[in-house]
């Protein structure tokens, strides 16, 4: 076990540095200056508005830059090993296929996780220099400065992140789990992203096919069960809407969130590794 | 193992898994709609059917906070350009895509309520001051269902219960209406404490003295001794003491 552990931390090690030495950080910047942009382009609303606006931008800036990474990250990984043939080189070695494949994906996520820590230091700097700036355009009146404070410092905006980087793991491991099928990267980044697509309207479907009955067609039954049964449900993490608007989010619910996102995970990464194994390379 | 045969286990792992979370998505969707809609909540089916395709696809990302956001910055637009039917527009479907944003309904009503009524008052192209009022009155409307139901939407705050209180209190002066609004708001845990004193002042607006008195009276009681400074004790001795001249110089019962 122990040596198993030493084999995923040595791929995962690996892979982190060779992601680490492309040109991510420089998407990093762009990501900060589209957050400093858009904490002033709403300067005319009121301090509320422009805090919604910022939080929705920042968050969105987050997830689309994290789930850019993580799919054209995770659309390298294996296919390019592949193609590079370097992947025999790799699995010659005393390492298991299933090794291979998780500390693939650990190399993965913990690039994803820096990027993320960058990303939310970057958004809360900006939220404070937001704070700093409103507090000395709306006067050091203390109900205006404990409003403006309560509104950048809100603890649940942390909820909001994990909920985020709960998210963008689940894509990974479904970015991962394509990668061990596919012989192309182009395959892995569309297959992830119709996916990706498709769980935010996994509740529809599902609700349809529970609430239809007889009414629809097998066929549409069908299709609907596999939607139900194949995909994540991304309307899950739409409590990070809940934070945004002021709304109180249990940590219960968070959690709970993570817990399904964590068994989503262990899920795929069995059955990519259960797929990677039977596979001619 | 063969790779078909592979496939097929993994795919089964997949489907395995499907049923298992299957309960485990339903429940939690369910608590999640409980937490932040105060009821059951409607289904996704309902939401996919009232939004409509366009709207769908803005949620497809998951980015319908941005989506909502841009639909908030047309309104704007529009209402700098006076285009009173795209502000409406536009605001509805924020609304719609953030229902539970309280600032929203907020926002919506007072563009509808008070800047697209004051604008059709004044509009210079109608020459009858009926039909202007006429239209006025519907817009002060539209807000007012905007903000009814957003009192649905974000039950648990008092700012839109609040807001409705104005509205009935500022534009269509029903204050017996706005003074029902106020005590609603204040039954919410975030509702300001200077809000407290509003139920009062509509009851008196209303033309009912003497419930604006037995009001702060109970009010006043209820602060104890020594009081709250941050009630404003001093604010509701001074309204009792005005309403009992009121009342002694008005014999009668003031009751509308």
């Amino acid at each position: 076990m122990r040596e198993s552990v030493r084999r995923i931390w040595a791929v995962a090690g690996n892979t982190f540095l060779e992601a680490v030495r492309q040109k991510v950080f420089a998407v990093l910047l762009i990501f900060a200056l589209v957050l400093l942009g858009g904490a002033n382009y709403f300067a005319e609303f009121s301090f509320q508005e422009q805090f919604k606006f910022l939080k929705d931008l920042g968050y969105a800036t987050i997830s689309l830059t994290g789930l850019l990474v993580g799919l054209l990250g995770a659309a390298q990984l294996i296919p390019a090993e592949i193609e590079r043939r370097t992947i025999l080189t790799a699995l010659c070695r005393p390492l298991r296929r299933w090794e291979f494949v998780v500390g693939k994906y650990l190399g993965l996520v913990s690039l994803l996780g820096l990027m993320l820590g960058i990303m939310g230091a970057v958004f809360w700097a900006v939220l404070r220099w937001k704070e700093a700036q409103l507090i000395g355009l709306e006067g050091g009146e203390a109900g205006v400065v404990q409003a403006i404070q309560a509104e950048s410092r809100d603890p649940r905006l942390w909820q909001a992140f994990i909920l985020i980087a709960a998210k963008l793991f689940v894509v990974c491991g479904i970015a991962v789990f394509f990668s061990t099928l596919a012989t192309s990267t182009t395959f892995v980044v569309a297959m992830t992203l119709m996916v990706y697509l498709i769980g935010h309207l996994q509740s529809v479907a599902r609700e349809q096919w529970l609430e239809s009955g007889e009414k629809a067609g097998w066929w549409i039954q069908l299709f609907l069960a596999s939607v139900a049964l194949l995909v994540p449900d991304f309307n899950l993490y739409s409590l990070i809407d809940e934070i945004v608007a002021g709304n109180a989010v249990s940590w219960k619910s968070t959690l709970e969130v993570v817990a399904y996102s964590s068994a989503y995970v262990g899920v795929l990464l069995a059955a990519a590794a259960w797929l990677f194994e039977g596979r001619d390379l | 193992m063969s790779g078909s045969v592979s496939l097929a286990v993994g795919l089964g792992l997949i489907l395995a898994w499907g049923a298992v979370k299957l309960p485990w998505e339903i429940r939690m969707t369910r608590e999640q709609r409980l937490a932040t809609m105060g009821l059951a909540g409607p289904t996704a089916v309902a939401v996919r059917e009232k939004l409509g395709q366009g709207l769908v696809l803005a949620a497809l990302g998951g980015f319908r906070g941005l989506a909502a956001n841009a639909l908030m910055l047309e309104a704007h637009g529009a209402w700098e350009q006076q285009q009173w039917v795209r502000v409406r527009s536009a605001l509805e479907m924020a609304t719609l895509l953030q229902p539970r944003v309280a600032l929203f309904w907020d926002l919506a009503s007072w563009h509808l309520a008070w800047n697209a009524a004051v604008a059709a008052e004044q509009y210079g192209g109608e020459t009858s001051e009926t039909r202007r009022r006429l239209e006025a009155r519907k817009w002060v409307e539209a807000g007012r269902v905007l903000l009814e139901r957003g009192t649905k939407a974000v039950p648990e705050k008092a700012i839109l219960f609040q807001r409705l209180g104005d509205l009935y209190w500022q534009r269509l002066a029903d204050y017996q209406a706005a003074a029902e609004s106020y005590r609603v708001a204040l039954t919410k845990r975030d509702a300001p404490a200077y809000l407290e004193r509003f139920v009062g002042y509509a009851l008196d607006k209303a033309g009912d003295t003497r419930g604006a008195l037995e009001y702060f009276q109970k009010l006043r009681r209820s602060m104890g001794d020594p009081p709250d400074p941050a009630r404003r004790p001093e604010v509701v001795e001074k309204e009792i003491s005005r309403l009992k001249k009121k009342l002694a110089a008005a014999p009668g019962d003031q009751r509308p």
